[in-house]
């Protein structure tokens, strides 16, 4: 038997005193009970893990949307290889198998003295803990002549859905010889190589169907993720094809022109036949609205248990974090969520504790049967997390050792979308 | 027979700690073969990442050994043994060779 902590103790003495209104009521009460808000990789996975590990926790996901779509591995199915179904992934086994009460609606807001996370259409959930994974929002006001209502036109398709599948019908119709333009955020963003793997695999596409197309990626900095490896792979598979201006290079983008489909730099303003601006994000609106996030727009959390700093007693997870050196990465969002729901677990039902591990790892594809792959350790040194091991992939590695990662890829895809949501 | 009384509390409270550890082992092998599941379906599904269900401790250890050394090669699979503790290596493959999770 483990050792009762006050709360479930309390939790106890209050069943035995509704014992009188009827047992399906007492046992109810006699739950911990947790409400996740946001159901994208970070939320799925931390009412999985604490439904999963603790019978004694009563599980509620809030997610407005049917199905999540990923944004990892979307740039496949931009390019053709992949189809848009095979990245929408249900909630219906995180009920089924696992007893998570899903809830499609919108969050309007938290009470943390109530304890009570009210819904848009009106109840209040009470919670013992809640978790917050609000994905990133994007700073519309830092790009000139960019908005929601200019991604109808430029998607930014930063979030996988609607704009993944309008942006591949602008690549399908775009004719040959036209140019793509690719506007890079400024660091910090979603997911580092993905802007990278995006021009590559649409150059993969351009190769076989409109092979006079060129990219050309207008960048906020001058420096990216696995650029070497990039670089290289360019050269070998798209030579001519993709061009990078650094921001020193344009001096800075400066405005987004949806008419003329344009982007206007310091130096030069380039014409684009499609266009995709990936705006500076932010952390998710439900973040801003309710003061978790602090003046970097990102919300700073404790490294092991994952709470904020800012609002005790509500955790969050996810790209929303202000993690110190951890990536937002879909993997580490997984590897974020089970460290809270076991913190969580501990402290709702007294199971034990253990170190904390947190890893990303990521696979990047540069063509079809050509990936890279890296892997980091991480662990909690002094109120942050830093960088314990690192390893990625070498520009001199063999063609074999990259159909391997290619092929590891696909099975990882299938391994963690089944981790997350069952 | 004080002795004797000591030597039975003694046996009652390893008892008790073996019950004990044996829950917190239950426990940490449930949260480290979490890790695992991020990319090893625990359905034994095998598509490109092998399964690791019904791996023997043994070929379970020696393989995470040969993954700290990098002996075998993987990313992903050096940063994760370098990450876990000889004990808790133990941990995750006796959890993971366990009937009824």
């Amino acid at each position: 038997m483990k050792p009762r902590t006050r709360r479930e103790f309390g939790c106890l003495t209050g069943a035995m005193a509704l014992a009188a209104l009827g047992p399906r009521l007492a046992a109810s009460e006699a739950k911990a009970r947790v409400v996740v808000v946001g159901g994208g990789i970070g939320g799925a996975t931390v009412a999985k893990y604490l439904a999963a590990s603790a019978r004694m926790i009563e599980v509620t996901l809030v997610e407005p949307k049917p199905h999540y779509t990923t944004c990892f591995f979307s740039n496949l199915y931009l390019a053709g290889l992949r189809s848009f179904e095979s990245l929408k992934h249900g909630y219906e086994t995180l009920g089924r198998r696992y007893s998570v009460n899903v809830i499609h609606d919108s969050v309007a807001a938290i009470d943390p003295a109530g304890k009570t996370v009210e819904l848009k259409s009106g109840p209040k959930l009470p919670y013992d803990r809640v978790v917050v994974a609000p994905g990133i929002a994007f700073k519309y006001d830092a790009l000139a002549g960019y908005d929601e209502a200019a991604t109808e036109v430029i998607p930014h398709a930063w979030n996988a859905g609607p704009q993944t599948k309008l942006l591949r019908q602008q690549l399908e119709s775009m004719e040959d010889g036209g140019v793509f333009v690719l506007v890079a955020p400024p660091n910090p963003f979603r997911c580092p190589p993905a802007p990278y793997e995006r021009a590559s695999l649409v150059a993969c596409y351009f190769k076989q169907h409109k092979p006079r197309a060129k990219i050309l990626i207008l960048d906020a900095k001058d420096n990216f993720n696995s650029q070497d490896l990039f670089l290289d792979a360019w050269e070998r598979h798209y030579r001519g094809m993709i061009e990078w201006l650094p921001a020193q290079f344009t001096g800075g983008i400066k405005a987004i022109d949806v008419r003329e489909r344009s982007v206007k730099t310091a130096s030069e303003t380039f014409k684009a036949a499609v266009a995709n601006v990936i705006p500076p994000q932010m952390a998710g609106q439900f973040a801003q609205q309710i003061g978790l996030a602090d003046q970097s727009g990102w919300c700073p959390v404790d490294p092991t248990t994952f709470e904020s700093k800012l609002q005790p007693g509500i955790h969050v997870v996810g790209d929303a974090t202000s993690a110190g050196d951890m990536p937002k990465s879909a993997f580490v969002a997984n590897s974020q969520a089970k460290a809270c729901a076991f913190a969580i677990a501990a402290s709702l039902t007294g199971s034990a504790r253990l170190a904390s591990h947190l890893f990303n790892s990521c696979f990047t594809f540069l063509a079809p049967d050509d990936a890279v792959s890296n892997a980091i350790s991480f662990e909690p040194v002094a109120g942050t997390i830093k960088i314990a091991h690192s390893f990625v992939s070498k520009v001199e590695e063999s063609a074999e050792t990259r159909r391997r990662a290619a092929r590891e890829a696909e099975g990882w895809y299938d391994a963690f979308t089944h981790d997350t949501f069952g | 027979m004080r002795q004797i009384i000591a030597v039975s509390i003694a046996a009652a409270s390893l008892i008790i700690l073996a019950d004990r550890s044996q829950a917190a082992d239950r426990d940490g092998g449930a949260q480290l073969a979490a890790l695992c599941a991020s990319c090893h379906r625990p359905d034994a599904g095998d598509r490109g990442i092998p399964t690791i269900l019904g791996m023997g401790p043994e070929m379970f250890t020696r393989a995470m050994l040969a993954y700290r050394s990098s002996e075998r090669p993987s990313h992903i699979m050096h940063a994760v043994a370098l990450s876990l503790s000889d004990e808790e290596i133990a941990t995750v493959a006796r959890y993971l060779a366990a009937p009824n999770k």
